[in-house]
């Protein structure tokens, strides 16, 4: 959870100089990680109060503290734990193996079941005193009371009410600590209050700091004491003692405990690796080897591939081989790269050979002197390993001139993609991208994004993350505002928020999808217009917006299928509609209808929308052209008719028309992104690469999360001789790219 | 034209449009670069079922829908329907879609090897 990373002090959000230790640390430990378990066990609680910022504490104060009115020995198996955590904190330590291994002796849960007793004893205690009201106690050791006071800031976060500052007595906080805790409880905050203003989360920042008296305008910097240690330490105990034995997979220090495994297991594997085999391991012995073989190899070879090189095609190797095809396993293809990369092929004077000096031999010799009759592992590997892979390659050699496969690739040696390969293979060498290496890297995100995508084609809507809107309390308003002022991305994330809240509201699904057709992207469009389609079957305006996407995604039975549902629930043509038709659509007989309903109303713009649609799936394109001029006779506003119209004509190679029709687009509404697309489109298909780019580009500015029109600018970039950017276009650095390429 | 809808590929109306495109200066002019004979196999599912024969000639720069009848073409590519749109969009790298299985080549590599996106139009978008 990046929030405990966060407030923990780990991973890398430590303040210079702080350790993990500090209350808010652990403080926000035990909320967070143990929250609604906290929450419910409080309730059961008699004496505690769960409103308002004078909670009582009494529950958490539980324990060692020096003046506790429920003071008892601590208990043993609270010891351990709280060794157990204390260990786990200084898990950046080298001490780390060490303390795993202390702990290992005796696994956590096993100590959490043997707490039981204790919190028998502890409840036991908490009946003696029923109906007694604990007021925040503000006195007492400075501790005490900075964790009381903390403790009602966080607990003020929940209802969202105001924090009032609070007289404290001196705690005697040092600089260093005051910063501490100023940089914690901001961030914090800025979590707690992720939904309210910047002003309430300052607010609330400085009534905590004001009455710290902690000055809230200095600056980050200098050094921390690790002075809370001991609070921390407390802290975690109060809670291991909490925590009922029975249910430790769910609590945070069992989350510790299991984090905490994985951490030392590492730890613990490799230290004892190295105690068997000393500080250097045979990895990096292998490292060295491979090192001073490719070195050998490149000084007397002259020619041959270089160290990055071998490395650029073991990669290659490792990636092709996680393919689980296994035709693709066979493959001479990936049996060629992998030979390539241990080094047994060469690629000299562009063309393909065995590698006169075998590494395999070396490899063999070399291993056979460092670990003569040492480890029985080692003769194994030498044995099995070194002599099947001494026989491939042998057996390689003999084949090489006969197989008819490395014969077709050799051939091809001068133009082809052995020259590019090695190309590649030179370029990697200074440091440039290449196409190789890009493949993979593309590989492995298409992988990553695979989930995302293949929601976005299954026409499932992909929400955004860290939307600001939510929690607005009218975002349908504020996304009808934006939409109407054109900032398109904005009013996404305006209605993604407002159909989250209310699922149903056909509306915010319908105006959701409009935004992002208009904002380039059909298959959330899709998406989005589906769900206001099950929220309202027969909305005419959605049913066209799916016809129009569909024939976007050059998807025509679902298309004709939405243009259909069209006509059948509209008032005026729904009697035309055939109800034996809607089973297996026909392009000619819902084009023949279409007809017959714009003959009965010839003033419908709608219609001859819908006709032009219907044109350009059949690709009647000079058709769908006069049907969109009908309409836009009948509706000279509607910028979408003269992007379709500019649509239409581009796609019939009448691109210079086509920006003309885009134009009259952009100049009703600027901020157009699909026009701004189009016309780098209707650029592109003319040839002129230079200036689709700056078209692209606009419409990115303006919708970075259009992939279609990244694709394309990389092609034109490409087309255009400017592989110099396309790095950027690569990296998506928009500021790059309008800098490069400004409109 | 007044085909049904539910035999039709998306690659037709991407094949309709190249057609057209080899017409125009911008067209004639990727022709004469690439000057190479492709022939597409492109199936609705499943390469090799169903298949769907065009050729798309940039030595004369013309895209028929039938096998190639000048003879060999210089490269032969097979794909399904969704992956050659996604190549000829800029979706999916060719080498990419060769190296996953995607794409099969048949003939010249170095023909195949000049079958990028941008040789095709992009569809403008209602």
């Amino acid at each position: 959870m990046a929030m405990r990373d966060l407030v923990t002090g780990g991973a890398d959000c430590a303040v210079p100089g702080s350790s993990s230790s500090n209350p808010l640390g652990a403080l926000a430990n035990a909320l967070i990680g143990s929250s609604s378990k906290t929450q419910e066990r409080l309730r059961e609680i008699p004496t505690s109060q769960l409103t308002g910022p004078g909670r009582p504490f009494a529950p958490e104060t539980h324990g060692q503290l020096p003046g506790s009115e429920f003071d008892h020995p601590p208990l043993q198996p609270n010891q351990q734990a709280s060794n157990f955590l204390n260990a786990f904190h200084s898990a950046a330590d080298p001490g780390l193996a060490s303390a795993w291994n202390e702990v290992q002796a005796g696994p956590p849960p096993a100590h959490l079941r043997e707490m039981q007793p204790s919190l028998a004893e502890f409840d036991r205690i908490y009946d003696q005193v029923p109906g007694s009201q604990h007021q925040p106690i503000l006195d007492g050791p400075p501790q005490r009371v900075l964790s009381t006071f903390l403790h009602s800031f966080v607990e003020s976060s929940r209802g969202g009410v105001p924090f009032h500052p609070t007289p404290l007595p001196l705690l005697g906080l040092s600089e260093g600590d005051k910063q501490c805790i100023r940089d914690r409880s901001s961030i914090m905050a800025r979590h707690f209050f992720a939904d309210k203003s910047e002003d309430f989360i300052n607010a609330q920042l400085n009534a905590l700091l004001s009455s710290l008296d902690i000055d809230t305008s200095k600056q980050v910097g200098g050094p921390q004491p690790g002075r809370f240690r001991e609070m921390e330490d407390y802290w975690n105990e109060s809670q291991a003692l909490q925590r009922p034995g029975g249910h430790v997979a769910d609590g945070w220090a069992s989350e510790y405990s299991l984090n905490r495994e994985k951490f030392a297991d590492h730890d613990a594997w490799a230290q004892s690796f190295e105690q068997q085999y000393g500080a250097n391991g045979w990895a990096s012995e292998f490292e060295q080897e491979k090192f001073q073989l490719a070195s050998a190899q490149n000084m007397a070879g002259g020619n041959m591939m270089n160290l990055s090189a071998m490395e650029q095609t073991r990669k290659l190797a490792n990636t092709l081989a996680e393919n689980n095809d296994p035709k693709f396993q066979n493959s001479k293809f990936l049996q060629f790269v992998s030979k390539m990369s241990r080094g047994e092929l060469i690629i000299d004077d562009n063309q393909v050979k065995p590698n006169s000096l075998s590494p395999t031999d070396n490899w063999a010799s070399e291993y056979q002197q460092q670990y003569s009759g040492g480890l029985p592992w080692a003769d194994e590997f030498v044995s099995n390993q070194t002599n099947r892979w001494a026989d491939e390659f042998a057996e390689e050699k003999q084949n090489v001139s006969n197989d008819p496969w490395v014969n077709e690739f050799s051939k091809l040696h001068m133009q082809d993609w052995v020259e590019e390969f090695g190309q590649q293979v030179g370029e990697g060498v200074s440091g440039e991208a290449d196409n190789w290496a890009n493949a993979y890297d593309e590989f492995v995100n298409e992988q990553v994004a695979a989930k995302g995508k293949m929601d976005a084609s299954k026409g499932i809507y992909v929400f955004s993350d860290m939307n600001p809107y939510v929690g607005h309390p009218n975002p349908l308003k504020e996304g009808q505002d934006l939409f109407r002022k054109g900032l398109l991305s904005e009013a996404v994330l305006a209605l993604e928020a407002e159909v989250m809240k209310n699922p149903e509201n056909s509306e915010g699904w319908r105006l959701l999808g409009i935004a992002h057709a208009e904002n380039d992207d059909d298959q959330q469009a899709i998406a989005a217009m589906k769900r206001a389609l099950d929220v309202d079957p027969t909305n005419l305006e959605v049913l066209l917006a799916l016809g129009v996407s569909h024939t976007n995604e050059l998807e025509q039975a679902a298309a004709l299928r939405y243009l259909y549902g069209w006509l059948q629930h509209h008032p005026k043509y729904g009697t035309l509609a055939k109800p034996e038709l809607s089973d297996s659509l026909y392009y000619a007989d819902v084009a023949g209808l279409f007809n017959e309903a714009a003959q009965m109303f010839p003033d419908d713009a709608d219609v001859h929308i819908v006709l032009g649609v219907l044109y350009n799936l059949s690709r009647e394109f000079d058709k769908a052209i006069a049907s969109f001029q009908t309409a836009l006779k009948l509706k000279p506003q509607d910028y979408s008719l003269w992007n379709k119209l500019g649509a239409t004509q581009a796609n019939s190679i009448q691109s210079a028309d086509a920006i003309l029709a885009y134009q009259q687009a952009l100049d009703l509404k600027p901020n157009y992104v699909r026009a701004w697309a189009n016309m780098g489109i209707s650029y592109a298909n003319q040839g002129l690469y230079e200036e689709s780019i700056k078209y692209y580009v606009r419409s990115l500015s303006m919708n970075p999360k259009a992939d279609n029109a990244w694709q394309y600018l990389r092609i034109s970039l490409s087309c255009a001789s400017r592989n110099d950017m396309l790095e950027a276009c690569d990296s998506r650095n928009l500021d790059a790219l309008q800098k490069e390429f400004p409109l | 034209m007044a085909n049904s809808s539910n035999s039709s590929l998306k690659s037709d109306a991407l094949l309709d449009q190249m057609k057209q495109h080899l017409s125009t200066d911008a067209g004639k002019e990727i022709a004469k670069k690439v000057g190479y004979v492709y022939q597409l196999n492109i199936s609705p599912k499943k390469i090799g079922t169903d298949v769907v024969v065009y050729t798309i000639d940039l030595k004369k720069g013309e895209v028929i829908k039938g096998p190639y009848e000048g003879g060999k073409p210089d490269a032969t590519l097979s794909f399904k329907d969704e992956d050659f749109i996604k190549i000829a969009l800029g979706k999916m790298n060719p080498q990419m879609a060769f190296l996953r299985g995607a794409l099969q080549i048949k003939g010249s590599i170095s023909a195949a090897q000049k079958f990028t996106p941008d040789i095709f139009p992009k569809p403008a978008k209602l």
